[in-house]
């Protein structure tokens, strides 16, 4: 069955490596949800973050695949409820959203949301969470005809568990 | 730290080459690359250059090389269509687990995204079909790139890289020094063995009693094939080889049943079905050797041995897998595996090689001794060679054949294109394996298909005076499609059948001796006057039109279900 799966991959930075790793999902035809790439806390490691509905099989297969490279230092792949996952949305919203009664900070309480830019044509608000808490403020937005722009961040993750370790076994290993 | 030298870009890739022990490579000229061929002008008495008639020769020559001689082949085109012209022998190399390292010339680091004249992004080309890449942009990158580039290509699990130099760095000065590369932080090439898993691997060994050891191009990649011998014989285990592992085991050994797949032998394919544990080593279950992997050896336990953890249960389920290179298992192995006789599981083998004897064997010339059949060309053949040569095959009928009936005395005497199943890959892979290893015959066998495919190395061989053998088996079809067609499109022959120059006259036009047999009486001389032959000689052989290969298992159907005519 079908799933989201977070790959996360610590490699050398260096040019061609994200390419390589995304001609895994390519040439199995799945399509990548979001991709973060940053480098992670030990300098010239980079750490990737790739996100992607698909079935167990087919993860296991890939994050072998991308453990063969040889700038892979370490891969994985998690079960979206392993992590503790956050991104940042902007909207960019009508001023017209708040010409009712209602103030705006009580809006914004609402979604969980703070403003960044204020004018008279448009409100900029930035929300953090989960991708289902993003998706939903996006849509209720959009149903009141409100949003003009959206973007959104690639996922930001940390294991419950702990990722330092692995981060701690590569200083040492390697 | 090796003294340093003010040289050219040109000139260092030349010198780490030499560094490297690669004093043969492959290669064709052209404008991105013409400070590399200036700087061979110089160095032509340390390394020898092997002018090719196209680029794709020269990738397959360097992969026939690697495959002979178990070094790393090299190969050098400019940039565009000469490194595009690449891009089949890589992804072949990167199938078949073949160390070599393509150089490619690049327009000028300042014209990089420009669509400059022969621009091509190699490096995003070939992303998914090399072990590594890397663009050098400037001359003091190359050392440490060369190093890099044959470190990775030989070690763990073989395979190409590419190198893409751009020209500004090929004229730039530096000071030279060259440290050869013996390790990478993120790339760990030598597995650390479980022995506990070493261990498990044993007690089911010892307590099979159908066991198969099904072995791959693994063996003789980590150079194992007297540690496979000791732990075959230790354990009195029938070996089967994979279309890549053939000839890694002497066929003439008591304990070798045959080739395994779509056109492998009875025994071995049965004997799968019948085993009740697999020991794979060095291979990777392909689907041309499993057939439908869900009746894959229905009453087996499998143990997979290989090198590469992504192979481990890629294609079917494994009860015991085992990261680890062939021969540092295979030592471990030796040591606990017991002998035990298995006399019923082998006269099963007895039982089913007279089977594939009676109901193929002995059926596979003409009835009316009329015409001359494939399958005896290559029996024949491995006559005349007695067993001694190295046979490059092309692919479709003439490689099949050639994997049924050659026989083998030496490892690393079978070369042939086997995962991506290259037509034009056996004359300029002959060549290479002939550089490579001169003091063994090598014969090129190829259908009248693929020699035209790459037919125009015959001049490579003409300039080089390569004492090379070539047989063209010509029905005048493209054979193993003619073959399906008959089988299970209704004998619809859509595009198969050739119109053929004369061979004989192409061949002798590039001074190339050459022979036209038709008829079975003629066979045996011809093939002696082949292997007698000093220098080169092409023999071309008309055989039956509409021959078929047999043992088939028909694609995605079980083992079981062999069809022999």
């Amino acid at each position: 069955m079908d799933k989201e799966y977070i790959l996360i991959a610590f490699t050398e930075n260096q040019i061609g490596v994200l390419n390589r790793i995304t001609t895994c999902y390519l040439r199995r035809k799945i399509n990548i949800e979001s991709l973060k790439v940053s480098e992670s806390s030990i300098k010239g490691i980079s750490m990737f973050v790739i996100s992607s509905y698909t079935s167990l099989e087919t993860i296991t297969k890939i994050t072998k695949h991308v453990s063969n490279f040889v700038e892979v230092l370490e891969v994985s792949y998690y079960d979206s409820n392993e992590l503790i996952t956050q991104e940042i949305a902007l909207y960019k919203v009508s001023s017209d959203m708040f010409s009712g009664s209602e103030r705006v900070d009580t809006i914004l309480n609402q979604f969980g949301a703070r403003m960044v830019e204020l004018t008279p044509k448009y409100i900029v608000i930035e929300k953090t969470g989960t991708r289902e808490e993003i998706e939903s403020t996006r849509d209720k937005l959009d149903q009141g005809g409100h949003l003009i722009e959206f973007t959104r961040s690639g996922s930001v993750v940390l294991h419950r568990k702990s990722i330092d370790k692995i981060l701690n076994n590569l200083i040492q290993n390697k | 730290m090796a003294n340093t030298k003010k040289v050219k870009g040109s000139e260092a890739l030349l010198l780490s080459l030499i560094a490297e022990g690669a004093d043969i490579i492959f290669g064709y000229p052209g404008g991105q690359v013409i400070p590399v061929y200036d700087s061979l002008y110089d160095y032509s008495s340390k390394i020898r250059h092997i002018l090719t008639r196209h680029e794709q020769g020269a990738v397959h020559a360097a992969q026939g090389f690697a495959r002979a001689t178990g070094q790393v082949g090299v190969c050098l085109a400019t940039s565009g269509p000469g490194a595009t012209n690449f891009i089949t022998g890589i992804a072949d190399a990167m199938l078949d687990s073949t160390p070599i390292v393509c150089i490619t010339g690049q327009v000028p680091a300042s014209m990089l995204g420009t669509d400059a004249f022969q621009e091509a992004d190699m490096v995003s080309m070939t992303t998914p079909i090399t072990k590594w890449n890397f663009q050098v942009t400037s001359a003091s990158e190359i050392p440490g790139a060369i190093a890099k580039a044959f470190y990775i290509a030989r070690s763990g699990r073989p395979g190409p890289v590419v190198i893409d130099i751009t020209k500004n760095a090929q004229v730039e000065e530096f000071d030279f020094s060259y440290e050869p590369c013996t390790s990478l932080r993120s790339y760990l090439p030598t597995p650390t063995i479980e022995h506990s898993a070493i261990d498990s691997a044993i007690e089911m060994i010892n307590s099979a009693s159908k066991p198969l050891l099904i072995i791959g191009q693994g063996i003789k990649l980590s150079n194992a094939e007297k540690e496979l011998i000791s732990f075959a014989e230790k354990g009195n285990l029938p070996i089967a080889t994979t279309l890549m592992g053939i000839s890694a085991v002497p066929n003439h050994h008591p304990l070798f049943i045959g080739n395994l797949g779509m056109h492998g032998n009875v025994a071995a394919n049965r004997m799968t079905q019948d085993s009740d544990l697999i020991i794979a080593i060095g291979m990777r279950f392909s689907d041309r050797i499993t057939g439908d992997v869900n009746s894959y050896a229905p009453n087996a336990k499998i143990i997979h041995i290989d090198i590469d953890l992504s192979e481990l249960g890629k294609n079917l389920r494994v009860d015991l897998p085992i990261k680890a290179d062939a021969k540092g298992a295979l030592e471990l192995l030796i040591k606990g595996v017991k002998h035990i006789d298995r006399a019923d599981w082998f006269a099963f083998a007895t039982e089913m090689d007279a089977i594939e004897k009676s109901e193929v064997t002995d059926n596979c010339s003409d009835p009316n001794g009329e015409y001359i059949s494939m399958a005896q060309v290559i029996q024949q053949l491995a006559v005349a060679e007695e067993s001694n040569a190295i046979i490059v095959t092309d692919v479709g009928q003439n490689q099949m054949f050639s994997a049924l009936y050659s026989r083998f005395n030496h490892t690393r005497s079978f070369i042939t294109s086997g995962g991506l199943g290259t037509m034009g890959y056996g004359l300029p892979a002959a060549i290479g394996a002939k550089v490579g290893v001169p003091e063994r015959e090598v014969v090129a066998i190829m259908g009248d298909g693929g020699f035209q495919m790459n037919i125009q190395e015959l001049g490579t061989i003409m300039q080089e005076n390569l004492a090379l053998k070539m047989i063209v088996l010509n029905n005048s079809f493209l054979g193993m499609v003619r073959q399906w067609q008959e089988l299970f499109f209704d004998a619809r022959y859509s595009f198969t059948n050739l119109a053929n120059p004369d061979f004989v006259a192409i061949s002798k036009a590039y001074n190339i001796p050459a022979k036209r047999v038709t008829s079975p009486a003629e066979l045996n001389q011809a093939l002696e006057e082949l292997v007698n032959a000093e220098g080169s000689y092409l023999l071309e052989i008309c055989v039956m039109s509409k021959e078929n290969i047999f043992p088939m298992v028909p694609a995605g159907a079980s083992l079981s279900k062999l069809i022999y005519k």
